[in-house]
């Protein structure tokens, strides 16, 4: 009758997820493997996996995957630093300080609805196939979400908190580093974890058309070869990356938060 | 009387369409071919809206995008909600789909995309499984949240009432999730904008992300301008339909105002 | 008939390797039409007593009946009134009052009939299309009752009702809770942390022990109070200042603390 309340032992729910990627993994093996579908197609998990084993050293469209890899971490760390880098203080200030708010959000409004890949012909124009472009492509789609949640740090603190600061007699240098900054870190870490998603997704959209490394290059060239294993595998090695920076980020907000001792959801 | 923030807006707006126009013309900092001036975008749009860029006028490739950002939107939210309401309520249904999710939730929608043009090619049924892949996963998670959510004891004051069951899951759970679905809907609209840009980059016929592919290829600055200011424009309009849609249905909803407008 | 029966009641939850009792043997009969009111310290189980009532919950050995019948599940038979009012923010408060009759399909006219008749007894007119949030708790908690009472359920049952309201709005309600019991009275199970509440209201008042529940006390109300004429004084005060209230009070009182100073 009320399946919402039915709580489920760990493993029952470990029974149950482990029948759904049978279901998953069988179906997908079973279509590849009887030719239902096609190989080209879709190959079978085994292959793939197989295929990614093999361009660990084995290089393609020029490099090894890991090669790949490095290049395409290199211009995303890159990109996330330079959002960092300004969203972050331009967030706080526009979040404390009324006037840069006003000034910055007409400009940050127009910009925004540009979807970050629309920015890539633009950054073809601008940079070539240099480093340039990716990063402006990865700025573009992590710039957003550090800023606001830099801005959303600085804007929703507890006015009491201050006043009781200010009741201490707090001075003004203080007041920046040891009250204000420190209350908008949870809610600038979040921003830093969405931005770290959305700057990775970008990264790839951008390899899909200007560079000539990484893995998002590599997945086209394969996919101009009709190589679905290598895209497949691609596919594989970007998931787990990914997985890898959030699982990692995700620690982080986790140790930021019991430091700064914040109760509830994120701001 | 105009508000404060918005005189400082259109000061700033006035101020930095100048700096443009100064640095791309008569001052000659910025070359033409970098970064267009205002009279080259004009041109552009021009020519781009009456004899056409790119194999079509503006308008068709204006209608050819926003047509299929709506139809993947509506797919992907559609399926989206629809998987997000049983996970949420049953929680079999949660565990097992769970695991599969979690495995395919990392890669980064647009990664899908060379594997969506061998299977399906550049035709608008790859743009719009593109486009599920990023817009189904907000809209998922949040539902499902916006389910798990809801205070038990409105489930168990519906139950006190006698509610049937289905009236229970229509007047009550999605009502209920409703301010959360929404805002899944709005990550699942901004997504597919991404996606459908991306895949027009990629490969497209007619849109807004193929005008910038060919005025990339043919090297047309003012013509970029043009396509990303579309793109711009266009995402804008979607999104306040949205809005004004969130606003209509959760009208009885005491909302608190976003800061910046996310 | 619709008396409300606990027979050897216990309820044992079994928490990941840690096992709590929340009630241990309750055995409690609530006459037809009687209001009994229990209260007792924090977790001595007398919520979980009423959500079995309800059948939100089911004991772990025992039985929970109400009139004469099994408790299977909840139902507007029992009708409950929350202590967070539980309204659907989504509905205006004439849909809220409504939903009940929607369900057990009364036909259109005599619900909206019944709808007007219960907002006017829970003087709530001019509410009808108002919003939850847009109303104080009070009135949040009226707009709760009355959606109970229109039902005309035989057994009402209330899970601290006013304990999320401010002390004067307390106050209030439960004088207007007083004159709908005594007119049309219906079996009531009542939980309440305020002992002055439960003598008050009650016919009867049970004082439990500290968790894990069992009935510690019996109090008898309504001798007392029809034979001081409680019900002839206009205000609440006049009752409270009433010295049979205040030794009645003053009992419940001292038991309550034995409870709390009790070793464990």
């Amino acid at each position: 009758m009320r399946n919402r309340a039915l709580r489920l032992s760990a493993s029952a729910r470990g029974g149950l997820g482990l029948l759904g990627l049978a279901g998953f993994f069988g179906i997908w093996t079973a279509c590849s493997v009887t030719g239902l579908v096609s190989a080209t197609f879709l190959p079978d998990p085994v292959s793939v996996i197989a295929r990614l084993i093999t361009l660990l050293d084995n290089p393609y469209a020029g490099y090894t995957l890991p090669e790949h890899l490095t290049a395409s971490f290199f211009r995303y760390g890159s990109g996330l630093l330079l959002a960092t880098g300004i969203g972050l203080p331009l967030g706080l200030l526009m979040g404390w300080f009324r006037l840069i708010d006003d000034i910055i959000t007409p400009v940050f409004d127009g910009l925004r609805f540009i979807a970050p890949l629309a920015w890539v012909p633009f950054a073809a124009l601008w940079f070539g196939t240099g480093l340039g472009g990716p990063v402006l492509i990865i700025f573009t789609g992590a710039f957003p979400p550090v800023l606001i949640g830099a801005y959303r740090g600085a804007r929703l603190i507890d006015p009491q908190l201050v006043e009781a600061a200010r009741m201490l007699g707090t001075p003004h240098h203080r007041m920046l580093t040891e009250i204000l900054l420190p209350d908008a870190v949870p809610s600038i870490v979040s921003g830093l974890r969405v931005a770290a998603g959305l700057g990775w997704q970008s990264l790839i959209g951008a390899e899909l058309i200007v560079v000539s490394s990484g893995v998002g290059y590599m997945m086209v060239q394969a996919q101009s070869a009709v190589s679905t294993r290598t895209v497949m595998a691609g596919i594989i090695a970007v998931g787990l990356v990914g997985s890898a920076i959030d699982f990692l980020l995700r620690l982080g907000e986790g140790a930021v938060r019991q430091r700064y001792g914040v109760l509830g959801p994120s701001k | 009387m105009p508000s404060r923030r918005g005189i400082v807006a259109v000061l700033t707006s006035a101020a930095l369409i100048a700096l443009w126009a100064w640095a791309t013309g008569p001052s000659g900092i910025i070359s033409p071919v970098r970064f267009p001036s205002p009279p080259l975008v004009w041109e552009a749009l021009v020519q781009v809206s009456t004899v056409g860029f790119g194999g079509a006028t503006l308008p068709v490739h204006i209608v050819t995008s926003v047509a299929l950002v709506i139809e993947g939107f509506l797919v992907a939210a559609g399926t989206g909600t629809v998987l997000g309401l049983a996970m949420g309520w049953d929680r079999r249904v949660a565990a097992i789909v769970n695991p599969i999710f979690q495995l395919i939730r990392p890669i980064p929608p647009l990664s899908w995309i060379p594997l969506v043009i061998l299977w399906l090619g550049f035709d608008n049924s790859a743009k719009i499984l593109v486009i599920w892949f990023a817009a189904f996963v907000p809209a998922l998670i949040n539902t499902q949240t916006g389910v798990r959510d809801i205070p038990e004891h409105l489930v168990e004051a519906a139950y006190m009432l006698g509610t049937p069951r289905w009236r229970l899951l229509w007047g009550i759970v999605i009502p209920a999730a409703l301010p959360t679905i929404f805002t899944g809907l709005r990550l699942s609209l901004q997504a597919s904008w991404t996606t459908l840009v991306a895949a027009e980059l990629v490969g497209s016929f007619y849109g807004l992300g193929h005008i910038l592919n060919e005025a990339q290829q043919s090297v047309y600055p003012g013509m970029i301008f043009v396509g990303m200011a579309a793109v711009g424009l266009f995402g804008w309009l979607t999104t306040v339909a949205l809005a004004f849609i969130e606003s209509r249905v959760l009208a009885w909803h005491p909302s608190v105002r976003e800061l910046v407008s996310a | 008939m619709s008396e409300i029966e606990f027979n050897k009641v216990r309820r044992v939850y079994n928490a990941s390797a840690r096992v709590t009792v929340a009630v241990d043997d309750v055995s409690l009969t609530i006459a037809d039409k009687e209001f009994v009111a229990i209260v007792g310290p924090s977790g001595c189980g007398k919520t979980t007593c009423l959500r079995m009532a309800a059948g939100f919950d089911f004991p772990s050995s025992g039985t929970v009946q109400v009139g004469n019948r099994a408790v299977r599940g909840p139902g507007p038979d029992r009708a409950v009134v929350f202590q967070h009012f539980a309204l659907f923010p989504w509905m205006t408060v004439s849909a809220n009052i409504m939903l009940g009759l929607r369900n057990a399909k009364v036909p259109r006219d005599e619900a909206e009939q019944r709808v007007v008749k219960v907002l006017e007894l829970m003087n709530l007119q001019g509410s009808e299309n108002a919003f939850p949030h847009q109303l104080s708790g009070g009135m949040q908690q009226r707009v709760a009752i009355a959606r109970a009472y229109v039902l005309d359920p035989e057994v009402l049952l209330m899970d601290e009702p006013f304990g999320a309201l401010d002390a004067q709005t307390r106050v209030v309600m439960q004088e207007e809770l007083v004159r709908l019991a005594r007119v049309n009275p219906r079996t009531v199970l009542f939980i309440t942390h305020a002992v002055e509440e439960a003598v008050y209201l009650a016919d009867r008042v049970v004082v439990m022990t500290r968790g894990p529940g069992k009935i510690k006390t019996i109090i008898p109300v309504k001798p007392i109070r029809e034979s001081e004429a409680w019900d002839r004084k206009e205000r609440i005060e006049d009752v409270m200042t009433e010295p049979s209230f205040v030794r009645l009070r003053t009992e419940i009182w001292r038991l309550l603390r034995e409870e709390q100073k009790a070793p464990n």
